[in-house]
């Protein structure tokens, strides 16, 4: 026979499982620790890149002037100047990564507590359901031995 | 009103029937918007200007997440613009890679901003985006907001020098790097527009949230008056010249556009508030709540009596 409560209970759980599942998924997954590091190496490796990218552009940009120069003066200042925002944007980036990872992964774990939550209250449900099962058959069972 | 409210129950029952057709219906109109705006304003490359294959490309983006129709419309951008010169397609590809990375590395799923803004633009109602993205989204979409005025500027730059790119083989290419670099750097009207559509989502995003009756009302003028303010103080402080009634005509279509957001989303009765205090063991609480405005589907079953054929029927035998 259906149980209303049950599939009330397992339709709420499904439809969390569905809007806050990506949501959530780090704090099943990973500790703190790797979660936001792992973040913050995959922030390293394309914020290095973008800047490569830019490095590129500005290179293009200038290029008029560099080869005009008549020492490496002009390439000197270039590439300190580059060299300084490339180390002070990616000390703000992973700054930046490692905030929103931080907070996003704590979200991940009050929502895996709601979702746990919820599951304990099946499983509560299950027994709740077997047990009284369980007490039908103890029923029959005494039947049994009064036929036997 | 009650008609409308009667519409949108209509509305919400038909997506609830079929809300993945809806879905795809949406990302195809989408799609074909975009891309036919985009032909009609830097369609260079005459391929790609077949209504046909423009109605195919829609009808796979149907099929696709936002982020793909993001990709997939950037790289027939960047086609377009291929044809004009390679320059201003390699400085927009780097632009476009460096948003992908920096910014929808930590937020992927808002790539519709990218594609809205520009829309927005060339229908010359740019005061919308950051109203609907204020009322809907939190204050990180001024990233995304931004990116798309950007994009706006470097298509608009291309549409208006098209002819001076694509007949210009005898300068040097370094020297149209610089040309284009300080052409799009030194664009004024970008940077207002810029802390235009930043003003826009602050102010309406600050006040929507406030727990005031009426918030998304006011937050919609306050971030019209807003934005139009930030566009004249630019227009006096960065003479750049702004037309005007155009604009104000915009922000009249923006306040409507977003007022069908506000209606469709956020549809609440103030006059039926109520409010209620209780406490637990830790804290006192002061609960306002406002109830939201709904009507029931009028269900009309024509109940029929007496069955004409059948009675012609019975009346032949």
């Amino acid at each position: 026979m259906l149980n209303e409560d049950k599939i009330k209970l397992m339709t709420s759980i499904a439809m969390f499982e569905k809007r806050e599942g990506k949501a959530i998924a780090p704090a099943g997954r990973y500790f703190r620790s790797d979660y936001v590091s792992g973040r913050m190496l995959r922030s390293f490796f394309f914020y290095t890149f973008s800047y490569l990218l830019c490095v590129f552009v500005t290179v293009l940009y200038k290029l008029d002037e560099l080869l005009s120069a008549t020492d490496f003066t002009p390439v000197i200042q270039l590439a300190r100047g580059s060299g300084f925002l490339y180390i002070a944007g990616l000390v703000f980036y992973l700054a930046v990564t490692f905030f929103v990872y931080s907070r996003r992964y704590e979200y991940a774990g009050r929502g895996m507590k709601v979702y746990v939550a919820k599951l304990r209250r099946l499983e509560k449900r299950y027994e709740f359901q077997s047990r009284t099962r369980e007490l039908t058959k103890e029923g029959s069972r005494y039947d049994d031995v009064s036929r036997a | 009103m009650m008609m409308f409210l009667v519409l949108k129950e209509r509305l919400k029952s038909f997506y609830g029937k079929y809300a993945t057709l809806a879905n795809g219906l949406v990302k195809f109109l989408y799609s074909f918007a975009a891309l036919w705006m985009m032909n009609d304003s830097i369609g260079f490359m005459t391929a790609l200007q077949n209504p046909f294959l423009m109605l195919l490309l829609a009808l796979i983006c149907g099929f696709l997440p936002y982020g793909a129709i993001a990709c997939l419309l950037a790289l027939v951008m960047l086609v377009h613009i291929y044809t004009v010169s390679l320059e201003i397609t390699l400085i927009t590809a780097v632009f476009l890679m460096l948003v992908a990375l920096l910014y929808y590395g930590f937020q992927p799923g808002d790539s519709y901003w990218l594609v809205l803004v520009p829309m927005a633009f060339f229908l010359k109602i740019p005061f919308a985006v950051p109203l609907v993205a204020g009322l809907s989204a939190g204050l990180v979409s001024v990233i995304p907001v931004s990116c798309g005025v950007v994009i706006y500027y470097i298509l608009l730059y291309v549409k208006q020098n098209a002819g001076v790119l694509t007949n210009d083989a005898a300068v040097d290419i370094t020297q149209k790097f610089l040309q284009i670099i300080q052409a799009l750097l030194a664009n004024r009207t970008m940077v207002v527009m810029i802390g235009v559509c930043a003003a826009g989502i602050l102010v309406v995003y600050l006040i929507r949230t406030l727990s005031v009756d009426y918030a998304w009302v006011i937050a919609i003028v306050m971030g019209t008056v807003a934005q139009l303010a930030v566009a004249f103080a630019g227009d006096f402080v960065l003479d750049v010249s702004m037309p005007v009634v155009q604009l104000l005509a915009g922000a009249f279509i923006s306040i409507l556009i977003a007022g069908v957001y506000h209606f469709f989303v956020f549809a609440v009765d103030y006059t039926r508030t109520e409010y209620t205090q209780f406490e637990d063991d830790d804290y006192v609480y002061y609960v306002k709540a406002v109830p939201k405005v709904s009507v029931s589907k009028p269900d009309v079953r024509v109940q029929r009596i007496n069955n004409p054929v059948r009675g012609q029927q019975s009346r032949r035998r």
